[in-house]
């Protein structure tokens, strides 16, 4: 039986066949798979300020406070790309394949540059993981964090391929909506890792 | 995918090729799988235990190396409570949500047949290295320093840290699927006032996993990393401390005692009421208990650290909320009580027997619990025989006597076939007795100040005669167990025929028939109350209500998080390789960390691959709706 009359059947039974919006089980799925991440991310946080408490210099064996400009322009990048994801998903609503793929090339290319600017920025320093326990968390938070990144880019890379294939339309969206939920989240992360890694130096 | 619907239910529930049974995906299958290794890991873990306490049975015996002890009482404890207890829990949900709840799958049946897998790859790769002499061999909570690369240098721990890392992603995948299953598949009218305990008890695990084992993760992989990569988390000369190890650990350690026992309790509550023909007194004080021992078990870590630098405000603070879980505890106890008390005379068949034996073996565990809750007894009886006494008795007395009761319990509707209660009962009293022997005798030892985790001691210390008395106890436990084990293999052919609902039971599980069909229930039922079997006459003849559904559609309803209103049909996963893929790949990236870190990119790339063939839009819809 082809998936067509399977549905025409089920719905005619009074009901609608796999809902689009929040009551779909692939959104709360997903909504499980960001908090799992975000206990992770809030461990790591909790880790750092443990190790930075103990310690008594911090940053300790002469490591200098990192700079803010690079990693504030990276952080404002990557708080731009949100906003074409945003506008992708409101055009795939609409049915607009072509705003889909626009917007997440965009974010996509903003994405990339998030990551070079993080790989030019920790070239620059003269300490890695092994050096003492300030490398250790820094390199695994931002490696964590990285990794994130290049995960939600392939992701993004695969729905751009369906896209392209005309997979999306305005009835057909969910695997965009849960894509973008998943970006906009590792964007939102950033912001209480750049706190950590960066500004709690000048703060307290 | 061109199978069309109903091959896709016969090859993954009923056909066996070796590419069905690698792409099979329905709950049923893969929960038994769960449930079967769970038990598997149960017996080898029990065989390690049975051949420590051989050892310890007299002064100066030479049976096991100092070495081989410590991967022997490692492994023991990694086994049981990483890959027994927890397991076990998740698999009888998986396979046990669905049907109690009215639904025909679980909401992501490929990410549970992913869970599954990296379970068993690993459990295996944990036992390989006992196998080649190489077990972990610091103890479950694998302490730094003596966990860390100076005192541990082989390639033990690493094992262990590896093998606990990704064992927890199949663990909160599990969690996430029950979770979404539980809240948004429920039958319609099943009010989430109207769910069994036993789902609330998975529900309310779910969370705690989904909040307890992150921390665990993170840990387990800085473990790995101060090992593998020259990292400095825990060493103390590159700036790090053990304390951060402790407190992750324990972070997820405490809960994890309640994410093992809150299920336990759940089957006390489904047992109980059955055999005394009575609703549970109490749903909601039982219910509400839950959900505030889910809650307080994540204030209370650090009274397993009350032997380390502590202020006294902190462990003040920690042995108040420490007592304070006995309360919630107690309210259950009250509350099977009233069950049996008010309900009609009890039938005591063996799954009866071990619910009712859990709960004065569950309150003597709750008793000492609160002995070592007040720091001052804690310090004397620190690391001593009185602490393993105790949390035996809360998991085996606590934990694994329910479980055993389940089994007893839902075998019938598993297999179709009765376990022999002659047998049955042999089990629970050799069990009964030789458990109390074994464990009460280890408070004595430890009052008398024997360490735990010793491979020998000498004579004259007064410890050799209740050591013996304990060796005798644990192989009449053993023996019990092992009487089990062959009732299983018995009755799964020869057992008398049980047919759908042969305790009378009140709940949706038992409306379908012994084992249940492939596809669950041919009609998704409507229920107005919490045993609807017994407010409704739901039977199998006489169900009606409008959601039909053809036997050969993976498909079921969805409803709404409260009320349970119906909002939808969810078209569901079919079978795929995928999932298998993944956890290769998982496995290579993982494990092949030990080899070269090369590995790990390549292992994720399979990874990679693996997941845009699982959610690659097919011809068939249903890949792109669920997962």
């Amino acid at each position: 039986m082809s998936v067509e009359t399977q549905e025409r059947k089920l719905t005619a039974a009074g009901l609608p066949a796999n809902l689009n919006d929040r009551r779909a089980p692939l959104w709360w799925g997903m909504l499980g798979l960001i908090t799992v991440e975000a206990v992770l991310f809030t461990s790591l946080i909790a880790s750092y300020f443990y190790l930075r408490f103990y310690a008594a210099e911090w940053p300790p064996g002469g490591i200098s406070k990192p700079h803010l400009l690079l990693p504030a322009i990276g952080a404002a990048i990557l708080i731009t790309s949100s906003f074409p994801m945003a506008w992708a998903d409101a055009s795939i609503k609409r049915g607009n394949t072509r705003n889909l793929m626009v917007g997440l090339a965009l974010s996509f290319v903003l994405g990339v540059a998030f990551l070079t600017l993080k790989f030019v920025e920790y070239s620059g320093y003269d300490y890695n993981w092994a050096t003492n326990v300030y490398g250790s968390i820094t390199w695994t938070i931002v490696g964590f964090h990285s990794a994130h990144v290049i995960a939600v880019l392939l992701k993004v890379a695969v729905v751009f391929a369906a896209a392209a294939r005309g997979y999306f339309s305005a009835e057909r969206n969910l695997g965009v909506r849960i894509n973008g939920l998943y970006w906009h989240f590792v964007v939102v992360a950033w912001i209480p890792l750049f706190f950590t890694l960066y500004l709690s130096h000048y703060v307290f | 995918m061109t199978t069309s619907a109903a091959e896709e239910y016969k090859t993954s529930a009923t056909g066996f090729s070796a590419l069905s049974a690698l792409t099979a995906v329905d709950h049923k299958t893969i929960g038994m799988r769960w449930i079967v290794t769970a038990f598997t890991f149960f017996v080898m873990a029990g065989l390690l235990a049975l051949t420590m306490v051989t050892q310890l049975s007299r002064s100066g015996q030479d049976l096991l190396s100092a070495e081989v002890y410590n991967q022997f009482f490692t492994m023991h404890g990694v086994t049981m409570m990483f890959y027994f207890a927890v397991p076990i829990m998740l698999g009888l949900g998986l396979y046990f949500v669905p049907l109690m709840i009215g639904a025909r799958e679980v909401a992501f049946p490929r990410l549970n047949a992913f869970a599954y897998w990296v379970y068993l790859f690993a459990g295996v790769a944990l036992w390989i290295s006992l196998l080649l002499g190489r077990a972990p061999d610091a103890g479950w909570f694998s302490y730094t320093p003596l966990a860390g690369p100076t005192y541990s240098p082989g390639v033990n721990v690493d094992l262990y840290a590896l093998s606990v890392s990704f064992l927890e992603a199949s663990n909160l995948s599990a969690a996430v699927i029950l979770i979404v299953t539980i809240l948004k598949m429920r039958a319609p009218g099943m009010a989430i006032n109207r769910m069994p305990v036993f789902v609330w008890s998975l529900l309310i695990i779910s969370f705690m996993i989904i909040f307890a084992m992150p921390p665990l993760m993170l840990g387990t992989i800085m473990m790995a990393l101060d090992r593998i990569v020259g990292t400095h988390f825990f060493r103390a000369a590159g700036g790090g401390t053990s304390f951060l190890w402790q407190h992750l650990f324990w972070f997820f350690g405490h809960p994890e005692v309640y994410i093992v026992a809150i299920p336990a309790f759940g089957m006390v509550s489904t047992i109980i009421p059955t055999f005394s023909s009575r609703r549970l007194v109490g749903y909601l004080p039982v219910v509400l208990s839950h959900v505030l021992i889910g809650i307080i078990s994540f204030g209370l870590w650090v009274h397993h650290m009350f032997a380390g630098e502590l202020s006294v405000l902190a462990m003040t603070f920690f042995a108040a909320a420490s007592m304070s879980i006995a309360i919630p505890s107690g309210t259950q106890v009250f509350a099977w009580i009233s069950t049996i008390w008010m309900g009609a005379r009890p039938r005591f068949r063996t799954a009866y027997l071990w619910a009712v034996g859990f709960i004065p073996l569950f309150v003597i565990g709750g008793i000492t619990g609160i002995m070592v809750a007040a720091p001052p007894f804690d310090w004397q009886v620190h690391d001593s025989h009185f602490v393993t006494g105790h949390f035996h008795y809360v998991l085996i007395g606590g934990v694994v006597f329910p479980v055993m009761g389940i089994l007893y319990y839902w075998f019938p509707k598993m297999t179709g076939r009765l376990l022999d209660e002659t047998l049955g009962r042999w089990s629970f009293w050799l069990t009964f007795g030789g458990f109390n022997v074994a464990f009460f005798t280890l408070h004595y030892t430890g009052l008398r100040g024997m360490p735990r985790r010793v491979h020998t001691y000498m004579s004259g210390q007064g410890w050799s005669t209740p050591m013996t008395i304990t060796w005798l106890g644990a192989l009449t436990l053993g023996a019990g167990f092992a009487l089990t084990l062959l009732n299983v293999v018995k009755s799964i052919r020869r057992g008398e025929p049980a047919g759908a609902n042969p305790w009378q039971a009140g709940t949706l599980e038992w409306s379908v028939s012994s084992p249940p069909p492939a596809h669950g229930f041919d009609t998704i039922p409507t229920v107005t109350s919490r045993t609807p079997l017994w407010y409704e006459r739901i039977t199998e003849a006489g169900r009606r209500g409008p959601y039909r559904l053809p036997e050969d559609d993976r498909v079921t309803i969805g409803t709404s998080i409260l009320d349970g209103e119906p909002e939808q049909w969810l078209l569901v996963a079919g079978p795929s390789i995928a999932p298998l893929l993944l956890a290769i790949g998982g496995t290579v990236a993982f494990y092949g960390a030990l080899i070269s870190l090369w590995l790990v990119p390549v292992g994720g790339l399979m990874a990679f691959g693996a997941i845009v063939l699982w959610n690659w839009p097919g011809r068939n819809r249903e890949r792109e709706q669920s997962s």
